[in-house]
């Protein structure tokens, strides 16, 4: 499937828009659901956090160093993209796949156009540059979530969470994180973009198909998190 | 011209087109029919690229297409139309973007260029005031009408066609096949069409291959067809009682004499 996606465009501006297309798809297009749990996901650790740190000798900046580095280390990339996972990637797979069955792909073969390179090429390059961009947002509202209950819940001042938030801060931890999810992306695009295009049959496989993508998707990307934790960490 | 020369074609061990030659003939309605898994798809399959045959060559004007490169195919492909079975119209954009993509894609034009030649074509494809709406909100018809007006656009010197009637009403089926035969004479276009329609073989088919399991059965005009002699022929186009009275009738408009006269002197 690669070797086919790098060859010259027909139309460089009709590759461009659809590139745009699919970074709005990707990237304006999961905005919402990444906001909600990224903000969710922060909260939550932020009370289980203080819940479980029950030593009075432990300072409370405490916790929003162990938010901070949960939500950076694992939370942002490694939730965050398996739920893109599930979004964005049945999303590409049964795109394609109606596209397979409808003979749409067939269409734009017969016109001389390189399908591969037209439709999956600039769904992957969109994904491995909207995605960690989205991973950004999440781990950036991920915290903000972390103080939001905190203070909401009493268990910490604002200014507490904040001090917190700066002790031992290591911009390593960042580029990790951002690491995975370039390694991420490509698989939430990638994996859905191979089962999508080589679909065969109607309605029923491209749903199948669907759920097999985000499936493999998600064991994948449990490995690479692994694997890159493994070696980077 | 299109030349087709022994060309063959399995699925696994499954023959399904076996040494099959003919000449589609330039500025012509050339029909492929036979019954369903006669092979006829996939013979159309193998003369537009979408398989390549195990064996044989598809030469288009001296060209043989399974002999080059990827950019020489591109060239020949640019010069193709292809009309398929559930009109492969693309979902997501509107009836004026599916029709204006090839020229989007190919052509260096203006915006206002390509939108006067898009709605030139879907003019002449009886199709006006549909510019704005989506596939989904057309009938079956129209979108034969608008993957047509798409085959088109660019002045192909080549179309193809896969069962342009299913699905369609026999009014409606009427209607594309006319547009069909009138584009190819109009744009000196070589036209195959891959039918079962009748209707379309007795009205637009100047040259006929009838295929039979994955073999070249029969081939002639739509003059010819009527006298032939071919069993299995006979059998699948004309079925029903009514069909052989339609033949039967033809006969007579084509000779002048009774069916039974000719019967008596058959032709060759």
């Amino acid at each position: 499937m690669f070797r086919g996606m790098f060859a010259r465009p027909e139309n460089g501006k009709m590759y461009w828009k659809e590139f745009m297309h699919q970074c709005n798809d990707i990237g304006i297009g999961s905005l919402g659901i990444v906001t909600i749990i990224s903000v969710f996901i922060g909260a939550v650790s932020t009370i289980q956090t203080a819940y479980q740190l029950v030593s009075p000798l432990l300072p409370k900046t405490i916790i929003a160093q162990i938010v901070r580095d949960t939500v950076i280390l694992e939370f942002a990339p490694t939730l965050t993209c398996i739920v893109l996972a599930g979004v964005i990637g049945s999303k590409i797979a049964s795109e394609l796949g109606n596209m397979r069955v409808s003979e749409q792909i067939d269409a734009l073969e017969i016109m001389g156009i390189n399908t591969k390179a037209y439709l999956i090429a600039p769904k992957i390059v969109a994904g491995v540059l909207m995605i960690p961009l989205l991973i950004i947002i999440s781990m950036t509202l991920g915290i903000w979530g972390g103080r939001l209950a905190g203070v909401a819940a009493g268990i910490l001042s604002g200014e507490t969470y904040d001090r917190g938030l700066l002790d031992g801060f290591k911009a390593y931890n960042v580029f990790f994180a951002l690491a995975k999810s370039f390694v991420f992306a490509f698989i939430i695009c990638s994996i859905p973009a191979f089962y999508g295009y080589y679909v065969k049959g109607g309605a029923l496989e491209i749903g199948r198909s669907s759920t097999k993508a985000v499936v493999v998707s998600c064991v994948l990307l449990l490995i690479a998190d692994y694997v890159l934790s493994a070696l980077l960490l | 011209m299109i030349e087709l020369k022994n060309i063959q074609k399995s699925f696994g061990d499954k023959p399904v087109i076996k040494d099959v030659s003919a000449t589609m003939q330039a500025g012509q309605c050339n029909l492929i029919i036979g019954s369903s898994g006669s092979g006829k798809t996939v013979l159309m399959k193998c003369m537009v690229g979408l398989f390549e045959p195990d064996g044989g060559q598809v030469i288009y004007d001296g060209k043989d297409f399974f002999s080059l490169n990827l950019d020489e195919k591109k060239e020949i492909r640019k010069e193709i139309g292809m009309l398929f079975q559930g009109s492969a119209l693309f979902d997501s954009q509107t009836v004026q973007q599916n029709v204006m993509f090839p020229l989007d894609m190919f052509t260096n034009d203006s915006h206002a260029t390509k939108l006067k030649r898009a709605n030139e074509v879907l003019d002449r494809v009886n199709l006006k005031d549909a510019n704005k709406k989506f596939p989904a909100e057309l009938s079956g018809g129209m979108k034969k009408r608008v993957a047509l007006a798409r085959a088109i656009v660019l002045n192909p010197k080549y179309l193809f066609c896969d069962e342009p009637n299913s699905g369609l009403d026999p009014l409606t089926s009427m209607v594309i096949d006319k547009l069909i035969q009138e584009i190819t004479k109009e744009y000196n276009i070589t036209t195959v069409v891959n039918t079962h329609d009748m209707n379309s073989l007795m009205e637009i088919g100047d040259y006929i291959l009838y295929m039979h399991q994955g073999n070249k059965e029969w081939e002639g005009s739509n003059k010819e067809i009527i006298f032939s002699k071919n069993e299995r022929l006979n059998e699948f186009i004309f079925a029903s009682e009514f069909l052989k009275d339609a033949k039967e009738m033809r006969m007579l408009e084509e000779t002048g004499k009774l069916p039974d006269e000719i019967r008596e002197k058959p032709a060759e």
